[in-house]
């Protein structure tokens, strides 16, 4: 015959076994998802770098400098196009002075 | 009692019911043992253990396609990525898996057009198991590839480092060899931090780094030369915004690139720099008090030295003061200035502004200068004026800076941010403010070498030197030069070093036939002031307007035709 306690064992053994066996396939499959989620960041690292790449290559100031002279028709800045705010107050003094007098 | 009693039949008639209990404990133990066996096989295989499961689901994931950490990306000042690393994918073919070869060349042809028929069919039509096809694929053409379906196909991921910026900065970022090693530049020197993937921020400014290339390269071509370098500093922190050596290359094209081009004329080459080196020894005469500021020196005549004559290139017939010396660029005023001074204290300055070793820029090439230490009073005069002392363009630029940053040590670096307080005053704020005025009449003055550098509103300062160059077979070339320019702007407040050489120039029609540094070099500084310095945030000044007055001494210089007022 069978006694409670042993049998009690078993199951909780029995219990033990499925639980931890369905444990491991979960951790397992939370395994693959993680492995395929990181391998999706690294490709869209990658990607991104890509981008970024071409971004940079498309960017390259002799291709900007190139652009802006022949199609937008900029030219570069001279001293002159560029006023410290203090230099022109003054000259502005010195020009409302020459047409008080 | 024996153990083996429990099984003697005779024995057990005596006490059966003992020996019962005895037997069913033994197989209660047995039986325990079998159960805790199992419980643990049990456990043991439903608990995560990492080298039976996981690494098998890692790998399997890991070889399909993408690579491992990526080498880490450099970029420019602003963020501007000057290298990287991408997937590449290379298009590799097993002929004994293809079953109609007709059928997958037309395929092959319909996504790589470039691919001859010829080619292919030679290429398909062997025993070999393994041919690369393509050596890079675009990913489209690698989607493309998959939807064809070909069997046999076989195509592999490797990384690839890649320049945007093509020739841009090449010599100070160097390249990677097949494996993703850094060999050469910055990519050698961080390899071990870039190889973690970590990224790095260079003091380099893309902007500033292309407009320094294209000048030079201008008037390289204009004046027929070699190659040249171009360098511009913080005059304060040392951060370098822009390095180019030229002849330079591309570096997504490292391994086919000649030797010539790959050597960095900047942070590598020594030259002998000429009169820009009078500019330490102004520094020197009036830092070591040895020379009253007043004392006059006169240069009407050759100075002959054991058997060496010295000689100005534009002679005056009387005696000058310091300022003069440097203005005039009086071989015999400089010479002169040294002898007073004497070798020992040179070479005490030469050494603390770092000229008698290399420098600690954070790239491998580096050039270590030559210096005649010979403590002959013709060495040291001759050093006095850049004869005998090859150094870098960047050992000029970094004792450029220590002379206009009130005499404190600057030591340059390509890393943005990396603030080193240096404290070692090399000289001193007075001589500084000396040295700067002087500067500043080589250029604005019209008896200064290097008036063609004058951009109004920038107050640039600087020397020139124009050397013969060394004979490799001993002895100075009459024919080739080494002109150089070292400068700082706006002088008033030096907040950027500008230091420019190009490698024998040859005279042209529109110079005249001249090939010197205010005629070669002195015009690029102009041009290259005032595009960057709008870029630097440096505004132009108005000399009335600006506190510039007030902040720089003002020398007087005499002309050729002054002599008999002294």
């Amino acid at each position: 015959m069978i006694r409670y306690p042993s049998s009690l064992i078993f199951f909780v053994i029995l219990f033990a076994g499925v639980s931890l066996y369905q444990i491991k396939h979960f951790i397992t499959k939370k395994e693959i998802e993680l492995a395929q989620i990181e391998k999706n960041i690294k490709s869209a690292q990658s990607n991104i770098n890509i981008l970024k790449a071409e971004l940079s290559y498309l960017k390259r100031p002799d291709r900007i400098e190139k652009i802006a002279l022949d199609k937008l028709g900029l030219r570069e800045i001279l001293p002159t196009d560029i006023w410290n705010l203090n230099d022109l107050v003054n000259a502005t003094n010195i020009l409302s002075n020459g047409e008080n007098k | 009692m024996k153990i083996f009693d429990f099984f003697d039949l005779d024995i057990s008639k005596q006490n059966q019911s003992k020996f019962r209990k005895i037997k069913l404990l033994i197989c209660s133990l047995l039986i325990i043992i079998f159960f805790t066996i199992i419980g643990y096989r049990t456990i043991s295989l439903a608990s995560i253990n990492k080298s039976n499961v996981s690494n098998k689901v890692y790998a399997g994931i890991e070889n399909e396609t993408i690579a491992k950490s990526l080498r880490g990306n450099i970029y420019d000042r602003n963020n501007k990525i000057l290298a990287t690393t991408i997937s590449t994918f290379s298009l590799n073919v097993n002929p004994q898996e293809i079953l109609n070869i007709d059928q997958t060349i037309v395929k092959l042809r319909k996504i790589f057009p470039q691919l001859e028929e010829k080619y292919l069919y030679k290429k398909l039509n062997t025993n070999k198991k393994h041919i690369n096809l393509l050596k890079e694929i675009s990913p489209r053409e690698y989607v493309n590839l998959l939807n064809a379906g070909i069997e046999g196909l076989k195509i592999e991921t490797k990384n690839k480092r890649i320049y945007p910026n093509n020739t841009l900065a090449s010599h100070i970022l160097g390249a990677t060899d097949i494996d993703g090693n850094g060999i050469a530049g910055v990519e050698k020197k961080f390899d071990s931090l870039l190889q973690g993937g970590s990224d790095i921020t260079l003091s380099i400014h893309c902007g500033i780094q292309h407009i320094t290339r294209k000048l030079l390269f201008d008037q390289i071509k204009k004046f027929e030369a070699e190659g040249g370098a171009g360098i511009i500093m913080n005059a304060k922190n040392g951060e370098v915004f822009s390095i180019v050596s030229l002849p330079d290359y591309n570096a997504n094209n490292y391994n086919s690139i000649l030797n010539e081009n790959l050597f960095n004329k900047a942070t590598k080459g020594i030259y002998e720099l000429g009169s820009t080196l009078k500019l330490i020894t102004a520094a020197i005469a009036f830092d070591s008090n040895l020379i009253n500021e007043n004392d006059v020196f006169d240069v009407s005549k050759p100075l002959k030295i054991s058997s060496r004559i010295i000689n100005d290139f534009h002679p005056l017939n009387y005696a000058i003061n310091i300022p003069e010396v440097i203005v005039h660029s009086s071989n015999i005023g400089s010479a002169k200035i040294a002898e007073k001074f004497g070798s020992s204290t040179q070479l005490k300055y030469l050494r603390s502004l770092g000229l008698l070793s290399m420098l600690s820029l954070e790239i491998p090439e580096l050039g270590t200068p030559q210096v005649l230490i010979d403590k002959k009073v013709l060495s040291t005069m001759t050093i006095s004026y850049g004869h005998g002392i090859s150094i870098t363009p960047m050992h000029l630029a970094s004792a450029t800076a220590t002379i206009v940053n009130s005499g404190v040590k600057v030591n340059p670096t390509l890393i943005k941010g990396k603030t080193e307080k240096n404290n070692d005053v090399i000289i001193s704020n007075k001589t500084s403010l000396k040295i700067k005025s002087i500067m500043r009449l080589v250029v604005s003055n019209k008896y200064g070498t290097a008036k063609k550098a004058e951009a109004p509103g920038y107050l640039i300062g600087g020397k020139t030197g124009t050397a013969e160059k060394i004979n490799p077979s001993g002895g100075y070339s009459k024919k080739e030069n080494i002109v150089a320019f070292t400068g700082a702007f706006p002088m008033n407040d030096p907040e950027f070093i500008i230091t420019i050489m190009i490698d024998n120039p040859k005279g042209q029609k529109f110079s005249f036939g001249h090939r010197t540094a205010g005629w070669v070099v002195a015009p690029i500084v102009k041009k290259l002031v005032t595009r960057v310095a709008p870029i630097l945030g440096v505004n132009p000044q108005l000399e009335s307007s600006s506190k510039f007055s007030n902040n720089l001494l003002n020398y007087k210089i005499r002309g050729k035709n002054h002599g008999a007022n002294l």
